[in-house]
C-alpha cells in the first residue's frame, strides 16, 4: 500500500460512486460508506511506513512526488476517519434532498483532495490537491441555496486570494532552488537570507491563514460553516481548515528549519512571537464572539476560529511542549467540533432544520444519545480533565508558563472562560430547559446518526484517559523537526517540571464520583417536581414556553458587545463595495459611440509616436 | 502536380490553405445542388486540415518547412513558412473549427445557411493563411479575409444588436486594416521588399524614427483584432451579438490570430526588444480593464466577451516577457483559452436558447434542465480561472513561473496584479456557477416530480465534450504539448534562425 | 531603394488619410462615416502609388525595345494597390448593406442614437 494507491482508491471511489448513483441511488449510499471505510483501512495500513514515491509522469518538467511519514499519516488518518463518519451521518441527513449524487461525489472528492494534500511530497502536487479541495468545498457550501450562496462566494474569493499568494511563494522558491520536492528543500533553503525567509513566510501566512481562518482572514468561516450542510460542516470545521495548520507546520518546521523559524527577529518582535500573539488574539476575540451568537452553528463556527488560535499559539511558541500541544489540539479539536456539528445536524434532522438557539429547548429527553454526545463534546471543547482537550491545553499552558509568557497564558485562560460560557449556552438552549410543544414528536436520531456521535465521544474520552496513544505519534514527528523529545507514557507526560498523569486524574475523579453517588444514595429520596410547577403569582401559566433561555448572558453581552463587532468583516465588505464601484466605472470606457472607439485607436497611435519623439524610451 | 501534395520532407503545407479555400468556392455550387450538404463541407475541410497539420508537426519541429509559391526563390516570391508556431496554431484553428462546425449542424437552422458555411470556411482559411505565411502583404490579405468574413458573420442573425455590432466592428476593423496598410507601405518604401525574412535582415534597431513609425502602425493595426486595451471596444459588442458558434470562433481563433500577427511583427520582423516591457504593461492593463469590466455584467455573453479581453491581456503579458518560458506560457494560454472559451460559448448558446434570454438571472435552474451542458460550463469556467486539474492551471502556472524566474521585483509586482485579475475573474464566474446550479427554483426533493430535462442535441454535446476532455487531459498531463510549444517559443525568439531558414 | 520624391504627393496622401479619419471621428451620420472610410482607404492606396513613383518614370511594361527597368515606376505597389482597392470595395459594399439593415431596425442613421450596446 503506497500513497499512490491510496489516492487512486480515494479518487476512483469518488468517481465510481457518482456513476453508480446515476443507476442505483440506494446502493450508492451504502457504497459511499464502504468506499470511505476502505480509505480509512488503507490509511491505517500505511502507518509507520516512510516512503517517497515519484509519479511516473511529470507536470511541466516538474516531478510529482507523493510521500508518507509520521506527520502525513497523523493527518491522513484524521481526514479519513472524519470523512467516513460524516458520510455515515449523511446516510439519513441527506436522504430525500436534491442532488444527492453531487453531494456524495463532492464529499468523497474533498476527502480525496485532503488526503492528497497531506500525502504530497512536493509543493506542486500540494497545490493541485489544495485547489481540488477548494473548489469542491465551494460547491458543497453552496449546496443549501439561499444564504449559502454569498457564504460560498466569500469563501471562494478568499480561497483564491490565498492560493494566488501560495503560488507566488512556491514559484519564488522554485526560481531560487530549482526544485519543489519538500525533502530536498530543507537543505537548499538552509542558507536563505532572513529577508527572503520573511517574504516567503508572510506569503505562506496569508495563504494558510486564510484557510485556517486566522484573524484577520477569518471572516469567511462563520458564514461558510453555518450555511453548509451539517455533516460537511463537521468535515470543514474539523479537518479542512486544519489543512492550513498542516501548511503552517510544513512551512515553519519542514521547509525552513526550526532554527531559521525561531531566529527571525529578536525578542518581542520575533516572527514566532508575533504569530503566537495572533493566536492569542484569535482565542480571546473568537470565543467571546461565539458566546454572543444565537445560531447554534455560528456559535460552533466561531469556536473553530477560537480553537485554531490555540493551535497557532502552540505552534508559534516553538518549544517542544508547545508544538506538541498545538498539534495534539488539532486532532482533539477535530473530534469535538465534528461531534458538536453532528449533534446540531441531528437536531436539525429531528426538528426540520431549526438552528436558532432561542427556539429550541428540552431535547435531552427526546434525544438522549445525542445529548450525551453533546455533553462530552462540550466538556472536550472546554478542556475538562478526562477529555483530550484537557491534555492539549495543559501542554500549551505549561509551555506558556515555563517560557515566561504571562500575558499569553492569561489570554489562553480567558479563552477557556469564554468557551465555558458559550458552550453552556449551547447545551442548555438545545437540550435543557423546557421542551416546546411543537417538538413533542420529533424524529429520533437514527442509528446512522448516533453511531458517529458515539465514536467521537469515545475518542474524546479515550484520548483523555490514555493520551499517550496519539502523543507518542506526535512526539515522533515533532522530535524529527528538531525539537527535544518528550517523555511520553501511555497515561501522560513526565517532564522535569511536573508530571501529567491522566490515570491518576481519572482515578481521583472516579473516587469523587463514587463518593458523591454514595452520598446521594444514602440521602433522602428527592422530591420530583414537574417543570411547570413554578410560582407565577397567580397568573396563568403559558402553555408553550415558560422557561425562557433567550438573551442568555445579556449583561455580559451588553458590556462587551460593542467591542467585539467584527470590524474586519465590515472592512472586507467595504473593500468589496469599493471594488464594485471601481469596476462599474471602468466599464464606462466602452461608451457605445463608435466615433469614440475610432478616437481611441487614433489616440493610441498618436501617443506612441509622440512618446517616441519626445522621450525616446524605445 | 505531385509537388502540390508531397514535398521532399513531408506533406506540402500549402494544402492547409488550398483545400479549405477550394471547398469554400465549391460550396455555392454544392449548395445549389442540395441544400443540406452545405453544412458538412466545413467539417470535412477542417478534419482534413487537422489531420494534415498534425502530420506536419514532427517535420516542423525539426526544421520549418519553407514553401515558395510559384517556384521563385524566397525573396522574390510569396513563401509559406510552416514552423512549429505556424503548424501548431494551424492545428488549433483546425481543431476548434472542426468542433464548432459540428456544433453548427443543428445550431444554424435559419437564415441563409449556405452563406454561413461559406463565410465560416473563408474565416478559417484566412486564419490558417495568416499563421503560415512568410510575406507581409500576404499576411495582410489573409488577415483581411478573416476580418471581412467575421464582419459578415457577426451580422448573420440580422437582429438589431447583431447589425449594430457588425457596423461598429466593421468601422473599427477597417481603420485597423488601413493602419496596417500604411505600415506596410512605409516598410516597403524603406526596404523595397515584402518578404518578412528580408525585412528582418535589414532592420537592426527600432530607435530610429523611420523604423519606429511603421512598427507602431503595424502594432496598432493588428492590435485592433488582437483586442488590446484601447483598441478592443468592438469586442464586447461583436462577441455578444454574434451567433454563439461564431462567438466561439471569434474568441477562440480570430483574436489569437491577431496576437500572432502582433508577435510576428514585434519579434521576428522588427526584433523590437526595447518595446517588450511596453507589451508587458499593455497586457497587464488589458487584463485588469477586461476583468473589471466583466465584473458587473448582467448579460452572460457580454461577460464572456470581457473575460476574453482579460485573457488576451494575460497572453500579451506572457508574450511580452520574451523569455522562452514566458512565450511558451503565453502559447499554452492561447491553447487553453481557445478550448475553454469555445466550450463556454457553445454551452451558453444552448443555455440562452432554452432560457430565452441572455441575462444571467434567467439562467437560474438551468443546471437541472441541462445537466450535461451545465457540467461542461462549470469545467470550462474552472479551467479559465486556473484551477487544477484543468488546462488553465497549467498555462497560468507556466506564466507565473516564467515571471518569477526573471528574478526582478518588477515582475513580482506585475504578476501579483495579474493574480488580482484572476481573483476578480473567479468572483464573477463562480457567481454564474452558483446561479446555474443552486439558485432560484426551490429545492426539488428527489422523490417528487423531476424537472423536465431539455438537454441540447447530440451534435452540440459531442463537440463540447471533445473539448472538455482535451481540457482535462491538458490539465493532468500538459507535458505532451510542451515540446511543440517550446520549439515554437524558440522560433519566435530566434530572429537570426528564421532569416536563415527562409533565405538560406 | 533609391527614391527621388516630391514631398507634395506625400502630403496629399497624408491629408486624404487625415480627412478620412476626421470624418470617421466626428460625423454622426453613418453614411458620412462610410464615406470617410472610403476617403481613408483612398488616401492609403494613393500612398502606395506615391511610394512606388519615380519622377519621369514610365509604366512598368516592356512595350518597346530600349526600355530599361530603371526608368520604370515600381510595379509591386501597383499590384498591392489593386488588391487593396478590391478589399476596400468589398468592405464598402458590406458596410453599405449593413447600413441599410441598420436603418430598418433603428429608423435612423444617427450614430449617437444607435447605442443599444454599451458598457
Amino acid at each position: 500500500m503506497t500513497p499512490g494507491i491510496l489516492l487512486i482508491i480515494a479518487f476512483a471511489g469518488a468517481l465510481l460512486i457518482y456513476l453508480l448513483g446515476k443507476i442505483a441511488s440506494k446502493a450508492r449510499d451504502y457504497c459511499a460508506v464502504v468506499v470511505s471505510i476502505v480509505v480509512v483501512g488503507a490509511t491505517a495500513v500505511i502507518y509507520g511506513k516512510s516512503l517517497e514515491e515519484i509519479l511516473p509522469f511529470k507536470f511541466l518538467g516538474l516531478p510529482l512526488v507523493l510521500r508518507t511519514n509520521m506527520l502525513a499519516w497523523f493527518f491522513a488518518i484524521a481526514i479519513a476517519v472524519v470523512g467516513a463518519l460524516s458520510i455515515i451521518f449523511s446516510l439519513s441527513y441527506i436522504k430525500g434532498r436534491e442532488r444527492t449524487n453531487l453531494y456524495y461525489l463532492l464529499m468523497l472528492l474533498v476527502n480525496a483532495g485532503m488526503l492528497g494534500i497531506v500525502l504530497s511530497g512536493d509543493l506542486l502536487s500540494f497545490y493541485i490537491f489544495w485547489e481540488i479541495m477548494s473548489w469542491s468545498t465551494f460547491l458543497l457550501i453552496s449546496y443549501n441555496r439561499g444564504a449559502a450562496l454569498p457564504a460560498g462566494m466569500k469563501y471562494i474569493i478568499m480561497s483564491l486570494a490565498g492560493s494566488a499568494a501560495y503560488l507566488v511563494a512556491v514559484l519564488s522558491i522554485y526560481a531560487k532552488c530549482g526544485t519543489l520536492v519538500i525533502s530536498s528543500l530543507g537543505a537548499l533553503l538552509g542558507a536563505a537570507s532572513p529577508g527572503y525567509i520573511v517574504f516567503i513566510l508572510i506569503l505562506g501566512f496569508i495563504a494558510f491563514g486564510i484557510k485556517n481562518a486566522v484573524l484577520p482572514f477569518h471572516t469567511w468561516l462563520p458564514d461558510a460553516h453555518s450555511e453548509a450542510p451539517s455533516p460537511f460542516s463537521a468535515v470543514l470545521s474539523g479537518i479542512l481548515v486544519r489543512m492550513g495548520m498542516y501548511g503552517f507546520i510544513l512551512m515553519f518546521f519542514v521547509i525552513f528549519s526550526v532554527h531559521q523559524f525561531l531566529g527571525l527577529g529578536k525578542g518581542l518582535y520575533s516572527f514566532h512571537h508575533i504569530i503566537a500573539w495572533i493566536g492569542a488574539i484569535n482565542i480571546v476575540v473568537a470565543t467571546f464572539i461565539a458566546m454572543m451568537q444565537n445560531d447554534s452553528k455560528r456559535l460552533l463556527a466561531w469556536h473553530g476560529v477560537g480553537q485554531g488560535g490555540y493551535m497557532v499559539l502552540g505552534v508559534g511558541l516553538g518549544t517542544a511542549l508547545g508544538v506538541n500541544g498545538g498539534i495534539f489540539h488539532i486532532v482533539n479539536h477535530t473530534s469535538y467540533i465534528a461531534l458538536l456539528f453532528l449533534v446540531v445536524g441531528a437536531v436539525e434532522y429531528g426538528t426540520g432544520g431549526v438552528r436558532d438557539l432561542n427556539s429550541l429547548g428540552g431535547l435531552a429527553r427526546k434525544m438522549p444519545i445525542v445529548f450525551i454526545g453533546a455533553l462530552v463534546g462540550a466538556c472536550g471543547l472546554i478542556g475538562i480533565p478526562l477529555t483530550n482537550g484537557f491534555v492539549s491545553k495543559w501542554l500549551i499552558y505549561k509551555s506558556l508558563i515555563l517560557n515566561g509568557y504571562p500575558l499569553l497564558a492569561f489570554a489562553a485562560l480567558i479563552g477557556t472562560w469564554g468557551t465555558i460560557l458559550s458552550l453552556y449556552k449551547f447545551v442548555h438552549n438545545i437540550f435543557l430547559g423546557q421542551l416546546p410543544t411543537k417538538y413533542e414528536n420529533i424524529k429520533k436520531a437514527p442509528l446512522s446518526m448516533q453511531f458517529p456521535i458515539l465514536v467521537y465521544a469515545v475518542i474524546i474520552v479515550v484520548f483523555g484517559i490514555l493520551p499517550g496513544i496519539p502523543l507518542r505519534v506526535i512526539n515522533m514527528f515533532v522530535s524529527s523537526f528538531g525539537f527535544d523529545s518528550l517523555k511520553i507514557n501511555l497515561w501522560g507526560i513526565s517532564s522535569e517540571t511536573g508530571v501529567l498523569n491522566t490515570i491518576n486524574i481519572c482515578a481521583v475523579i472516579l473516587v469523587v464520583a463514587v463518593i458523591a453517588w454514595l452520598v446521594l444514595r444514602l440521602a433522602r429520596r428527592s422530591v420530583s417536581v414537574s417543570q411547570e410547577n413554578s410560582y407565577a403569582a397567580g397568573a396563568a401559566i403559558p402553555k408553550d414556553k415558560y422557561h425562557y433561555s433567550v438573551e442568555f448572558f445579556d449583561p455580559l453581552n451588553r458590556m462587551i458587545g460593542p467591542y467585539l463587532k467584527d470590524v474586519i468583516d465590515q472592512f472586507y465588505y467595504w473593500v468589496a463595495r469599493r471594488v464594485q464601484v471601481l469596476c462599474d466605472g471602468i466599464r464606462r470606457v466602452y461608451t457605445g459611440d463608435v466615433g469614440n472607439y475610432v478616437a481611441y485607436i487614433v489616440l493610441f497611435l498618436v501617443l506612441l509616436i509622440i512618446a517616441q519623439i519626445w522621450w525616446q524610451p524605445w | 502536380m505531385s509537388e502540390l501534395v508531397l514535398l521532399s520532407n513531408g506533406i506540402n503545407p500549402v494544402l492547409l490553405i488550398v483545400v479549405p479555400l477550394g471547398l469554400a468556392f465549391a460550396l455555392p455550387f454544392l449548395g445549389f445542388l442540395s441544400d443540406r450538404v452545405g453544412k458538412y463541407v466545413p467539417a470535412v475541410a477542417m478534419l482534413f486540415n487537422l489531420v494534415v497539420s498534425v502530420l506536419l508537426i514532427p517535420t516542423a519541429l525539426k526544421n520549418p518547412v519553407v514553401v515558395s509559391i510559384g517556384g521563385f526563390p524566397p525573396p522574390l516570391c510569396i513563401n509559406l513558412v510552416a514552423g512549429p508556431l505556424g503548424v501548431g496554431l494551424a492545428a488549433l484553428i483546425a481543431l476548434v473549427g472542426l468542433v464548432v462546425s459540428i456544433y453548427a449542424f443543428d445550431y444554424i437552422k435559419e437564415g441563409a445557411r449556405t452563406k454561413y458555411h461559406i463565410l465560416y470556411l473563408l474565416l478559417l482559411t484566412g486564419a490558417t493563411g495568416t499563421v503560415l505565411t512568410g510575406d507581409i502583404f500576404n499576411l495582410f490579405v489573409f488577415y483581411e479575409i478573416l476580418c471581412i468574413s467575421s464582419y459578415a458573420l457577426v451580422a448573420y442573425l440580422g437582429n438589431r444588436s447583431g447589425i449594430e455590432a457588425a457596423v461598429k466592428y466593421l468601422i473599427q476593423g477597417s481603420v485597423g486594416s488601413g493602419l496596417i496598410l500604411i505600415g506596410i507601405a512605409i516598410l516597403y518604401g524603406l526596404f523595397g521588399t515584402l518578404n518578412m525574412a528580408q525585412i528582418a535582415q535589414n532592420i537592426d534597431s527600432v530607435s530610429s524614427l523611420s523604423v519606429f513609425i511603421p512598427l507602431v502602425f503595424l502594432i496598432t493595426g493588428f492590435g485592433v483584432e488582437a483586442a488590446v486595451f484601447p483598441l478592443n471596444a468592438w469586442l464586447p459588442d461583436a462577441h455578444s451579438s454574434a451567433p454563439s458558434s461564431i462567438s466561439a470562433i471569434l474568441s477562440g481563433i480570430a483574436i489569437k490570430v491577431g496576437i500572432y500577427a502582433v508577435a510576428r511583427v514585434m519579434f521576428t520582423i522588427f526584433g523590437a526588444s526595447s518595446m517588450f516591457q511596453f507589451l508587458v504593461l499593455l497586457g497587464l492593463l488589458t487584463l485588469l480593464v477586461g476583468e473589471m469590466s466583466a465584473f458587473k455584467q448582467n448579460n452572460i455573453k457580454r461577460m464572456l466577451a470581457y473575460s476574453s479581453i482579460g485573457q488576451v491581456g494575460l497572453i500579451v503579458f506572457a508574450l511580452g516577457m520574451a523569455t522562452s518560458d514566458g512565450i511558451a506560457g503565453g502559447l499554452f494560454q492561447i491553447v487553453s483559452h481557445a478550448l475553454a472559451k469555445s466550450v463556454l460559448f457553445l454551452a451558453v448558446g444552448y443555455m440562452v436558447y432554452r432560457a430565452g434570454s441572455m441575462e444571467i438571472s434567467a439562467m437560474e435552474g438551468i443546471g437541472k434542465k441541462m445537466p450535461v451542458i451545465s457540467l461542461a460550463f462549470v469545467i470550462a469556467a474552472f479551467s479559465l480561472v486556473g484551477l487544477p486539474p484543468f488546462a488553465g492551471f497549467s498555462s497560468k502556472f507556466l506564466i507565473v513561473r516564467a515571471a518569477l524566474a526573471t528574478e526582478e521585483t518588477l515582475f513580482v509586482v506585475l504578476i501579483g496584479l495579474a493574480l488580482v485579475g484572476t481573483v476578480i475573474e473567479g468572483a464573477y464566474f463562480f457567481r454564474v456557477v452558483q446561479v446555474i446550479f443552486f439558485k432560484g427554483v426551490q429545492e426539488h426533493k428527489n422523490t417528487s416530480a423531476q424537472v423536465k430535462r431539455e438537454e441540447a442535441p447530440l451534435t452540440a454535446l459531442i463537440p463540447i465534450f471533445v473539448l472538455v476532455i482535451l481540457i482535462v487531459v491538458l490539465g493532468i498531463h500538459p507535458d505532451f504539448l510542451m515540446p511543440l510549444l517550446n520549439s515554437a517559443a524558440s522560433e519566435l525568439l530566434d530572429k537570426v534562425g528564421y532569416i536563415k531558414e527562409v533565405l538560406g | 531603394m533609391n527614391l527621388l520624391f516630391n514631398n507634395t504627393y506625400y502630403l496629399a496622401c497624408i491629408g486624404l488619410i487625415a480627412i478620412g479619419l476626421y470624418v470617421m471621428l466626428v460625423k454622426k451620420n453613418l453614411i458620412k462615416v462610410i464615406i470617410g472610410l472610403s476617403l481613408f482607404e483612398t488616401g492609403i492606396n494613393l500612398l502606395f502609388i506615391v511610394i512606388g513613383y519615380i519622377r519621369h518614370g514610365t509604366a512598368p511594361i516592356f512595350s518597346r525595345p530600349g526600355l530599361t527597368a530603371e526608368n520604370m515606376v515600381d510595379p509591386t505597389p501597383q499590384a498591392l494597390v489593386l488588391t487593396a482597392i478590391v478589399i476596400g470595395v468589398a468592405v464598402l459594399a458590406l458596410a453599405l448593406s449593413l447600413a441599410v439593415r441598420l436603418n430598418e431596425h433603428y429608423g435612423t442613421l444617427n450614430l449617437r442614437k444607435i447605442r443599444d450596446l454599451k458598457w
